[in-house]
């Protein structure tokens, strides 16, 4: 594996400096963090539990506000940002959970097309579109199934189908990979990868290091809310 | 393209969630609920028109019988100085015959001679909102000074107005009462309901769903619920009216329920708002945008 740090003069995704995060209860998550993510870079973020990770990627979609520093998610300020600011990044942002979080009792279009059903689409306008996503995940032949019908490795394709489907400029996945055997998660990361190359900017929190050898990326290393690596990892 | 036994339920908006075993209970108390109100209600209309209230103004008669017609002139000014009286009128002899040969048809009395022996009627118009037991003493003072009397079955129907009033007056009250249990009833409908769909409301709103959009199909279920209950409440008064029309034929009593459609209609429906808007004032999300 080899190692180098990332430089690009690509437009910034994500950028933030001396940015600190303290829960109500006194706790410190992170703390002094200086990062930028450019548009169209796959990004690990990765470290033991505790680290920060989830919190840093629930600060990129407004689920938490920064205490202090200064942080910029797709060009919004997020400490300043209002209600319909927020909301407005979330629909340019895909988010895909470690446990996929479906709705069990929808169909998978109607899992699918939830995020551009919030955004006013059209039943019409919806079925091809879904359709066109769930080819892309191979799952296209599941439209109108129950997510309990599929297996693991299939519910966490549908929520990357879900995290696509309004083609937001940037995926975050909390640890997508965490509850499959290490084949599926290959395909899942496969997945996260193709979309990477249509352009879209993925930052990934994860514990499954050895993924690296197989589909290299930024890596960028946190420990106790402070961030203490930033590399790039190749086959 | 979608097969046709699958139908697309989409979250959020103006598509509400289906109606479940929850809600049919609710709809059924909410609609006893407002049937027993529509019923006590429908009752003080059938009560108000038993005892006269129809009339724009109560009305006293004052007798003075024919050996005191002489008084007939000091007792009518009297009595139009009496506090609380609007207008003393004469009953013309005449007016009485009349009165009495539509009364009695097709009998073969003699009307004329019947209405020569009836006493001299005054008719005493009170101002409105003058109902009360003072006026009633002033007049009669007046009349028994005259040696006239007064017709005291109208002094009961008017004390009777007078329950009647306090009557109306508990039913706004047990109205209101019951108004807020039933709004508090859906609340708690709607808040399992909402609790059900926790996540996907969470979901929605991590998706960036304006807040409207998440809250919405829990208002109009609550609409929906209140205005049902409302509907199976007015339908339901229809057995009282079907089962009581004999004896509210003999006692001249015509009831309108159709008037009370309208008032259970949307009061059920705007009791179901509020219900719903109770249910999702507090619809805290892990990391809804106003908890962030």
């Amino acid at each position: 594996m080899r190692y180098c740090f990332a430089m690009s003069e690509r437009k910034n995704i994500i950028d933030m400096q001396q940015l600190m995060l303290r829960y109500p209860t006194g706790k410190v998550a992170l703390s002094g963090v200086n990062l930028t993510i450019s548009q169209g870079q796959f990004v690990y973020l990765t470290g033991e539990s505790g680290a920060g990770k989830s919190s840093l990627l629930r600060m990129f979609y407004g689920g938490l506000r920064p205490s202090s520093g200064q942080l910029k998610v797709q060009e919004t300020d997020m400490r300043m940002a209002g209600e319909a600011v927020v909301r407005a990044v979330r629909r340019r942002t895909g988010i895909v959970f470690q446990d996929h979080r479906l709705l069990f009792s929808r169909t998978i279009f109607e899992n699918v097309a939830l995020p551009l059903r919030v955004q006013g689409w059209s039943n019409e306008r919806l079925i091809p579109r879904v359709r066109k996503v769930l080819e892309f995940v191979r799952l296209d032949d599941r439209l109108w199934s129950y997510p309990e019908a599929l297996s693991g490795g299939e519910q966490q394709r549908i929520a990357i189908a879900r995290a696509m489907i309004a083609t937001p400029p940037v995926v975050l996945a909390d640890e997508p990979t965490g509850n499959l055997d290490e084949e599926t998660a290959r395909h899942v990361l496969d997945l996260l990868m193709g979309l990477n190359e249509l352009g879209t900017t993925v930052i990934m929190a994860t514990h499954d290091l050895h993924l690296l050898n197989s589909h290299p990326g930024r890596v960028i290393q946190l420990h106790a809310g402070a961030l203490v690596g930033d590399s790039y990892a190749t086959r | 393209m979608q097969p046709d036994n699958v139908r697309i339920h989409l979250p959020g908006g103006m598509n509400m969630p289906p109606f479940g075993i929850h809600q049919y209970l609710a709809l059924i108390i909410v609609a006893v609920s407002l049937w027993a109100l529509g019923s006590v209600w429908m009752g003080l209309q059938a009560t108000g028109q038993w005892v006269g209230t129809w009339q724009q103004q109560m009305v006293l008669h004052v007798y003075l019988p024919q050996e005191h017609k002489k008084e007939l002139q000091a007792l009518e000014a009297g009595l139009q100085g009496v506090d609380g009286v609007a207008q003393v009128e004469y009953v013309a002899r005449e007016d009485s015959a009349q009165w009495m040969r539509q009364w009695l048809g097709s009998s073969t009395l003699d009307v004329k001679t019947l209405a020569e022996r009836l006493p001299e009627t005054l008719l005493v118009r009170l101002l409105d909102n003058e109902s009360g037991q003072f006026i009633v003493d002033d007049i009669r003072d007046v009349a028994e000074r005259m040696h006239a009397a007064m017709n005291e079955d109208e002094v009961q129907l008017l004390g009777m107005r007078e329950v009647l009033d306090k009557a109306e007056t508990l039913i706004w009250f047990v109205t209101v009462l019951l108004a807020l249990a039933m709004a508090l009833i859906v609340s708690n409908t709607l808040r399992m309901i909402l609790l059900a769909r926790a996540d996907e409301v969470h979901l929605m709103r991590l998706m960036g769903a304006k807040e409207w959009f998440v809250r919405m199909p829990f208002v109009l279920e609550g609409v929906v619920l209140g205005a049902g209950a409302g509907l199976l409440a007015w339908l339901l008064l229809w057995p009282w009216i079907w089962g009581s029309s004999e004896w509210l034929a003999g006692s001249m009593i015509e009831l309108h329920v159709g008037i009370l459609l309208l008032p259970l209609l949307i009061g059920g429906a705007l009791l179901g708002c509020l219900g719903a808007l109770i249910a999702t004032a507090r619809l805290v999300s892990p990391d809804s945008v106003a908890g962030a």
